[in-house]
């Protein structure tokens, strides 16, 4: 009896002092276990995606290319930044090849943490644009978005509309609307400005921005149309694919908004409309890097494009491929000319100016 | 030391060694979070301190305060109403102003925006037919405003039951006699009602509080920054987590600060059900005008919180089931189910074996124990998230030697990929809603019948299966709902600490729901709320029962 | 002398005195042994030391040659062979009469129960209760069911807590009598506590007055009483 009753307490005790230890040594053990090997255990030939669409075309495009390949497409559906910070978390462990996701913003943000890798492939260079890629070729732009100003056609006469910049002047107060700072279009956009005027002229934008809402940031961007059209405002900011979206809603309200407002591409004659991508990249400790490679390759190529372009009404990276009728209609812009690499290098920087300014 | 041994082998146990793995689980990954509090900040806490904190602490305070004042309000004019008064529908009303609770707050956060905006049932109706030029000012429901409207609907029910099931017990010789005494209903409110009642109003509020504090769904979808939302921004949108788990700090101290006023709130009172010696109040009638006033602050009250957000589901979903009622919903719905009946089981079977524990040993240990249990339920979901997170992969990495012998093929992040980690997670989050049931039940119950079992020559854990099992049924049947519901329903941690492809009813809708697809959630939502309801009113027929 | 305690102390939690100070009892085999004192003397916590539902800060109690505890042993409740009625009966509110009075019974078959609970029942005439659930029998009945139930595992040694007290005073008067005979009839052992001289005078072989946890007088009911 007396035995048995030292046995537990003994018990008990090395089971608090494992967990403790446990707990002790958190973080220093992360990096001393850095070296160690990953097994490759594909049998048939597979290549995995993380990816933050969700669109039933995206499928298609996968079973054509099992089809031609015989690979084997695996697909992690889930929020972007969700999907960043898993990676993370499974470190050299993960399952992923393929890290699909919108924003350049982003698409850094992994590259800075390590997550993704160089990929050599002349095919992707010939079907896409320099800028519109990672300078270390660590990610490549699939799609491209432009962020434009979206105006009441009621009220507002598209010709007294020019520049990101005139956004600012006084003739705009209390008529603009946009979402909050804290979402990756709007940060992308500050970082933008950052490469291209300058930090203080950068600042100076978002404050006057700051000084001519309309109200407080709030909604989403389609939220922002919406507001436009029901009076609170009269231009909101907003990419162009969310009024594509409208556009098909099963709700006959929000089709009557987006027929309301009317798209008009900035900065026409300076340095250009802001544009940005959805893009994909090779996990670091990818395990099937070949056929990751060729799966962004296929996507990159002038048949994938249209359709994996059309479904998120967005226009292909890829020159050779025509946008959509509907994007043809709002007609042509001149694009940004910055690297976009260098909307996530400022990324942190667009954020504290944000901050700063009382951009909520 | 020879005595230390005697005690020793009266009770060390089973009981007590499992009581004692459970409660060091709970506490091992929180004490992190605290530690966090003293170790250096970085840069991004310092631009945070400057430019966000202040708001973070601001808004949320915010919310909290008026949530929780208009909660009392509401709370308790109903419930004095209800106990009081006989009027119109009095007996519907009774019950189904608890139906609210059903509704998770950020299900009504998204239906009410989808009612109330511009292309909306309501605007469009006033435009299109009545030519109205609207002024989206008073339709503007994502804001600080209503974000607290939407917490005081939704939530008021935890004041409203706990001080209505009060009143109705214990209060009847008080307010007879006052009324005696010749004062008015309005005088006997504010002079008996209140003040006799204020440790019971005090425990609903404080229930309230802790779920502002919980919140994501609303405050994420309304866009209104506090700490919940700002913890999962820093964490995910910057891969901060050293900030993440600082700002989890201090909600943690704030959280404390609350439990620590309710507990000098509440005084020396408890609010407890005692069954003994009931006498309901005699009620009394409300005829004409205020009949009907009553009644119709009644029927406010229930639409708001209840039948239209409800009716507007429904109607969504006529237009989008055939849609979304397909195999892959089947499996969603298959999901929810089984891991709330999982974690509920799990919960339950704990909170058995540290409730009979605790009140065996009784000792202090105990005492930490019961407190312990009840801490998780404080901790906001965002807050667990982070600290489970954290010890999971520490825990994939000490037991990789256990994995790889098993198998060597394997992965090292095996726990932390699984499911195991959001159950552990819910364990946590949940246990105290176990806990105080099955607690209440073997308090009910007294140590005698224990005791006599003892001497009858059953040890412990014979007892426990014979004699304390059978009689704290009812207590673990209430408890398995509770938790059931409130797993169902639960936000934050499922859209963190869900493994990939695991969806819910309630991750499902919320995504739908922020994706602006707003009438494809409402499937999955209707099929929450209905749940909500069946085990609402299995939890209330079990309680009858125990009356009797 | 089949029961033994000696130099018995006890203090509960959080409590400034002793609640028992240095109890002494000898028990002669068949010998019926009434505590008696006030509310708060601490005579039904003598009884909860003796069945070991709490454990003694120092003293010994031996049980027919058994150390129950000293300082180096303590014996756990279920193991000691001790039957107690306990003041408010504590009968199982989901077991019938007869589901209780078996469930003391262990390590013998099914028929041999049934047997033994047929005996006892009968000893306490609720032979045509048995079915019945606690809640469906009177006061006295209640009374007579724990009764049965502590007899039936043949205990040692009977101990009763206020076994009375819950009871209207006529009913006591009989009760007394037929617990009486029940107890004679079995010969067996057996500590009763009471605040009730009456009580004390009519049953036991042996008072032992408590004031405080403290022996105030002892001795045969003739002795110290009057």
């Amino acid at each position: 009896m007396k035995k048995r009753s030292m046995k537990s307490i003994g018990l008990s005790f090395l089971l608090v002092f494992s967990l403790l230890f446990t707990v002790g040594c958190t973080s220093s053990e992360k990096e001393t276990k850095a070296a160690e090997e990953v097994k490759v255990a594909t049998t048939k030939q597979a290549v995995n995606l993380y990816t933050d669409r969700h669109y039933d075309t995206d499928e298609q495009l996968f079973q054509l290319f099992t089809k031609e390949t015989g690979i084997q497409v695996n697909v992690v559906k889930g929020n972007s930044d969700e999907l960043i910070e898993r990676l993370a978390r499974e470190g050299k462990d993960t399952e992923a090849d393929l890290l699909m996701t919108a924003d350049a913003g982003r698409l850094h943000r992994a590259k800075e943490q390590g997550l993704l890798q160089s990929v050599e492939s002349d095919v992707l260079v010939q079907n896409i644009p320099e800028n519109l890629k990672d300078k270390d070729n660590k990610w490549f732009g699939l799609t491209v978005r432009a962020r434009v100003i979206v105006y009441s056609k009621d009220r507002v006469n598209p010709a007294s509309l020019s520049t990101y910049e005139d956004l600012t002047s006084s003739k705009w107060q209390g008529k603009i609307l946009t979402r909050s700072s804290s979402n990756i279009y709007n940060q992308s956009l500050l970082a933008s400005f950052i490469a291209i005027h300058g930090e203080d002229k950068a600042k100076e934008w978002a404050k006057g921005m700051v000084a001519n809402l309309a109200r407080e940031p709030k909604g989403n961007d389609r939220d922002q149309a919406t507001a436009v059209v029901a009076g609170e405002g009269d231009l909101a900011i907003m990419n162009t694919y969310y009024l594509g979206k409208m556009l098909e809603s099963s709700n006959p309200e929000e089709v009557k908004v987006a027929q309301n407002v009317g798209v008009f591409f900035p900065d026409k004659d300076g340095t250009g409309t802001h544009i940005n991508v959805s893009g994909i990249g090779i996990t670091n400790y990818s395990k099937n890097k070949e056929n990751a490679v060729k799966l962004m390759e296929f996507l990159s190529d002038a048949k994938a494009q249209e359709q994996f372009a059309q479904a998120n009404f967005e226009y292909p990276v890829n020159p050779k491929v025509e946008p959509s009728e509907l994007l043809k209609s709002w007609g042509d812009f001149k694009p940004q000319k910055i690297n976009l690499s260098q909307l996530g290098e400022y990324n942190n920087r667009a954020v504290e100016i944000f901050n700063e300014v009382g951009w909520k | 030391m020879i005595k230390i041994n005697n005690k020793v082998k009266q009770n060390l146990n089973a009981w007590s060694v499992l009581s004692f793995i459970f409660i060091m689980l709970i506490i091992l990954p929180n004490l992190n979070i605290l530690g966090g509090i003293f170790s250096p900040a970085n840069e991004n806490w310092q631009h945070i301190k400057t430019f966000l904190l202040q708001d973070y602490i601001i808004n949320t305070l915010k919310l909290v305060v008026f949530a929780g004042i208009f909660t009392i309000l509401l709370g308790t004019s109903l419930s004095w109403l209800i106990s009081a008064f006989d009027f119109p529908l009095r007996n519907f009303f009774k019950w189904s102003l608890v139906l609210s609770l059903a509704i998770p707050p950020y299900i009504a956060a998204y239906t009410y925006n989808g009612l109330l905006n511009y292309t909306g049932i309501i605007q469009t109706f006033l435009r299109s037919t009545l030519h109205l030029q609207i002024n989206q000012k008073y339709f503007d429901i994502m804001s600080e405003k209503g974000a607290i409207f939407i917490f005081t609907m939704c939530l008021f029910p935890y004041v409203y039951t706990i001080t209505q099931a009060f009143l109705e017990k214990q209060s009847a010789a008080l307010i007879e006699n006052a009324r005696i005494l010749g004062r008015s209903p309005l005088e006997i409110f504010f002079y008996i009602i209140i003040p006799v009642s204020r440790a019971a109003i005090v425990g609903g509020t404080s229930l309230v509080i802790l779920e502002v504090l919980n919140d994501y769904g609303v405050v994420k979808y309304f866009g209104i920054p506090t700490f919940s939302t700002a913890i999962f921004q820093t964490w995910f949108a910057f891969g901060d987590i050293d900030s993440a788990i600082r700002l989890s700090a201090v909600l943690l101290l704030m959280v404390f600060v609350i439990l620590f006023l309710e507990k000098i709130l509440r005084g020396r009172k408890k609010f407890s059900f005692t069954t003994t010696k009931i006498r309901p109040i005699t009620r009394q009638k409300l005829i004409g005008i205020k009949g009907m006033i009553a009644f119709s602050y009644c029927l406010i009250v229930f639409s708001l919180g209840f039948l239209i957000p409800t009716l507007q589901l429904i109607y969504w979903s006529l237009l989008t089931y055939e849609k979304i009622l397909n195999a892959k919903f089947l499996s969603l719905l298959a999901n929810t189910v089984f891991i709330s009946l999982l974690a509920a089981g799990l919960i339950v079977i704990i909170a058995v074996v540290i409730a009979n524990y605790c009140r065996i040993s009784g000792g202090t240990a105990a005492k930490i124990y019961s407190k312990v249990t009840t801490l998780g339920y404080s901790i906001p979901g965002a807050v667990i998230a982070i600290a489970v997170i954290v010890f999971f992969i520490n825990l994939d990495h000490r037991l990789y030697w256990l994995y790889k012998f098993l198998n060597p093929e394997t992965g090292k992040l095996i726990l932390s990929t699984s499911l195991v980690m959001l159950t552990f997670a819910y364990v946590i989050r949940f246990l105290a809603i176990g806990f105080n049931s099955i607690e209440s039940g073997f308090e009910k119950n007294g140590v005698g019948f224990f005791e006599a079992s003892r001497t009858l020559g059953m040890n412990i854990t014979e007892t426990f299966w014979k004699i304390d099992l059978p009689m704290i049924k009812p207590a673990v049947i209430s408890g398995f709902l509770l938790v059931f519901v409130d797993i169902l329903k639960e936000l934050p941690l499922t859209l963190i600490l869900r493994p990939f492809n695991f969806d819910t009813l309630a991750t499902k809708a919320f995504e739908y729901a922020n994706d602006e697809m707003i009438h494809e959630a409402s499937i999955a939502s209707l099929f929450i709320i209905a749940v909500s309801i069946i085990a609402i009113y299995f939890f209330y027929k079990t309680g009858d029962k125990e009356a009797k | 002398m089949f029961v033994k305690i000696k130099g018995l102390n006890f203090r509960y939690k959080n409590a400034k005195e002793e609640t028992i100070n240095d109890f002494h009892l000898r028990i002669n085999k068949g010998e019926i042994v009434s505590i008696l004192g006030q509310s708060g003397s601490g005579k039904s916590t003598v009884l909860r030391l003796v069945a070991g539902l709490e454990m003694p800060g120092s003293g010994s109690i031996i049980i027919n040659n058994v150390v129950m505890v000293d300082d180096n042993n303590f014996v756990l409740p279920e193991k000691r062979g001790v039957g107690m009625v306990f003041q408010d009966y504590a009968l199982f509110p989901h077991l019938t009469v007869e589901e209780n009075v078996m469930f003391g019974l262990k390590k013998i078959d099914r028929k041999a129960k049934k047997v033994r609970v047929g005996e006892v029942l009968a000893l306490v005439n609720l032979k045509e209760f048995s079915k019945r659930y606690p809640y469906e029998l009177s006061g006295g009945q209640q009374q007579r069911a724990a009764l049965a139930r502590a007899l039936a595992p043949q205990p040692s040694l009977l101990l009763l807590d206020e076994p009375f007290s819950n009871l209207d005073k006529d009913l006591q008067l009989k009760i007394r009598e037929e617990l009486k005979g029940i107890l004679k009839a079995t010969g067996i052992t057996a500590i009763f506590v009471t605040h009730d001289q009456s009580d004390a005078k009519a049953l036991a072989d042996y008072i032992v007055i408590l004031e405080k946890g403290k022996i105030l007088q002892e001795g045969k009911p003739l002795e110290i009483l009057e």
